[in-house]
């Protein structure tokens, strides 16, 4: 017989109570751990989809950079808007590869009775700005051609080649795009002259999505810009990245904390019930003095007991999280101010080898009262007049 | 094999000091079966925990085998627990879930030893338990759990056993049985010192030692 069979008997004489131990470290572990994948995934995301909007920075009304960041990768409605002529301005500059435009807003969808977010851009820089889309039917190359999400075109059950209207104006949708998993699919994408004709608006602009041939140069390039053209801010990719980082940083540090809470609440919890299993079994403790147990022997019974529940119960949660890995995604998603498109929590083993060796530590810190508590249980407990 | 000279024993129990052994001198030979006697608080139990080395008098001199222990650190005197006393307790502590033959090796875990599988087979034997060694305690009656706990005493080849109120928990024919084990296992060489309430039993002893207000009243 060996310690870790007596530590794992001494588990099993309360099985109940050692299950419902397991349960609270074991959900405590999966949301800590699911937390740092996500978030390793979320910067993951991030990194890659900036890189892949094909542009090296954008120009949008002076204001707020935060409104600018989600601007960027996604579209928002802002009150805002620069002149089209700048564009030229831009052009002018040397090193600038193309300057594409961009409108942003929302229309009334008659037909549907609701407002449509509408993104109105050049639709011959779709293919170098939106990098990664899959496209069900084609680019449209005339002004009454639109390209809609993938989640639009779900929920109203249309394909390519019905139409759609927007103010007096009948379009045709060219194409669909395949499902992005990213607020793209929400939007419909307009020729930007066809919108900025709706909205009686054939100057005004959302934002200038900027390409430069040398990007080593970006810095010269955006100093000569905000000097030419007045009103204007100019937000480069890393400032968008950085940007929404601070973003995610205030939710990422939010979870973080309440599963770091969770973790020592549920090491609380086996520290009180390892400590209950000590006091119940004083007088066997006092036995085990009596017929040889060292004051050592008793305190590593004790926290191999301990170690032994919370190493289980940290695979135990790995193994919880890995299964409702989609579950946590999603509701992780619905409380960040932005996700990065595509799957965000992947399996690390390396970060579960951490995790675990965290509940083992855990083991050790929640074990070690009981356990000297219990080596100092007087052998004479086993013998009382 | 063991002296005891003037031994005292004193401890504070509530705000109270009890005076719980009141100078006893004794000495007890190899070979020996004695009973401890005398009502409640007269000191037996007291007595037990000093001669079994599992607490130290407040004053006095003890020796085993020669040997000054009273003195000694907690460290030396699981030593010779572990290495010269067996113990047998009234309410058997056998732990549950091991099995029989798991609970005879207990202390050798402690004494970091090796099983050997033969001996603890023919001491399950000595008692008559060979049958169920992978039974659990709970499959077990009360004077089969006693008889497990005897086993388990004997697995370190103690000089002696002491034995708390063996038969405290039993009924008149398993009190028999465990008496006649001791008394088969006294004979064989060994050394027995049992504390019991039972007179009958404690009447079959070789010398019974009676106490009363901490102090040695008769040796008969």
């Amino acid at each position: 017989m060996e310690f870790m069979k007596l530590a794992f008997n001494n588990l099993l004489r309360h099985k109940v109570r050692s299950i419902l131990t397991l349960v609270g470290i074991a959900s405590s572990v999966a949301v800590l751990f699911s937390i740092i994948s996500f978030n390793r995934g979320f910067e993951r995301g991030l990194t890659e989809e900036i890189n892949k909007t094909g542009l090296h920075f954008m120009i949008v009304p002076a204001g707020c950079p935060h409104e600018v960041a989600s601007l960027v990768l996604h579209g928002a409605v802002t009150p805002k808007f620069i002149k089209s002529d700048i564009i030229d301005e831009i052009k002018g500059i040397p090193d600038v590869a193309f300057a594409s435009p961009m409108l942003i807003t929302q229309l009334p969808n008659r037909a549907k009775d609701r407002l449509d977010l509408v993104h109105g851009l050049e639709m011959s820089h779709v293919t170098a700005i939106k990098t990664t889309w899959k496209l069900d039917g084609t680019v449209p190359t005339t002004a009454d051609g639109v390209i809609i999400g993938s989640a639009v075109a779900d929920h109203d059950g249309v394909k390519v080649g019905d139409k759609v209207q927007y103010g007096e104006r009948d379009f045709t949708i060219s194409a669909i795009v395949k499902q992005t998993g990213s607020q793209d699919d929400a939007f419909i994408y307009m020729p930007i002259m066809a919108l900025q004709e709706i909205l009686e608006k054939t100057d005004g602009l959302t934002a200038i999505g900027v390409k430069v041939s040398r990007p080593e140069r970006i810095e010269e390039i955006t100093e000569a810009l905000s000097m030419k053209v007045p009103g204007i801010q100019i937000v480069t990719m890393n400032e968008v990245m950085r940007s929404l980082a601070s973003l995610a940083n205030s939710a990422k540090i939010l979870s973080l904390s309440i599963a770091v809470i969770a973790v020592l609440i549920s090491a609380v919890g086996v520290m009180n019930s390892i400590l209950m299993a000590v006091f119940e079994r004083t007088q066997e403790i006092g036995m085990m003095r009596a017929i040889g147990a060292s004051r050592l022997d008793i305190f590593r019974i004790i926290i191999k007991e301990t170690v032994l529940l919370t190493s289980v119960a940290g695979i135990v949660g790995i193994v919880l999280s890995t299964i409702a890995a989609g579950i946590i995604e999603g509701f992780v998603r619905s409380v960040m101010p932005y996700v990065p498109s595509g799957k965000m929590i992947q399996f690390d083993p390396w970060l579960a080898v951490l995790c675990v060796v965290f509940s083992l530590v855990i083991g050790v810190l929640s074990g070690g009262y009981p356990a000297w508590k219990a080596s100092k249980i007087n052998p004479i407990e086993a013998i009382k007049g | 094999m063991i002296e005891l000279h003037g031994i005292e024993k004193e401890y504070i129990r509530g705000s109270e000091k009890v005076h719980a052994l009141r100078g006893i001198d004794l000495s007890i030979e190899s070979g020996e079966l004695i009973a401890i006697v005398g009502p409640s608080g007269s000191g037996k139990t007291t007595m037990l925990h000093i001669l079994g080395c599992l607490d130290q008098p407040s004053r006095g001199v003890m020796k085993i085998d020669g040997v000054e222990v009273e003195n000694l650190p907690e460290s030396k005197l699981v030593q010779i627990r572990r290495d010269k006393i067996g113990f047998v307790f009234q309410q058997f502590y056998l732990i549950p879930g091991l099995t029989v033959f798991e609970n005879v090796t207990l202390p050798l875990l402690f004494g970091r030893k090796k099983i050997n599988k033969k001996k603890i087979m023919s001491l399950l034997e000595l008692v008559g338990l060979s049958n169920r060694q992978e039974h659990k305690p709970n499959q077990l009656s009360g004077g089969e759990m006693q008889r497990v706990a005897i086993a388990r005493a004997m697995v370190n080849d103690p000089e002696v056993i002491f034995a708390d109120e063996p038969t405290g928990n039993l009924d008149t024919e398993n009190s028999e049985k465990i008496f006649d084990l001791l008394k088969s296992l006294h004979s064989s060489g060994l050394t027995i010192v049992m504390v019991t309430h039972n007179n009958d039993l404690a009447g079959r002893a070789e010398r019974i030692i009676s106490l009363k207000d901490g102090k040695v009243q008769t040796v008969q």
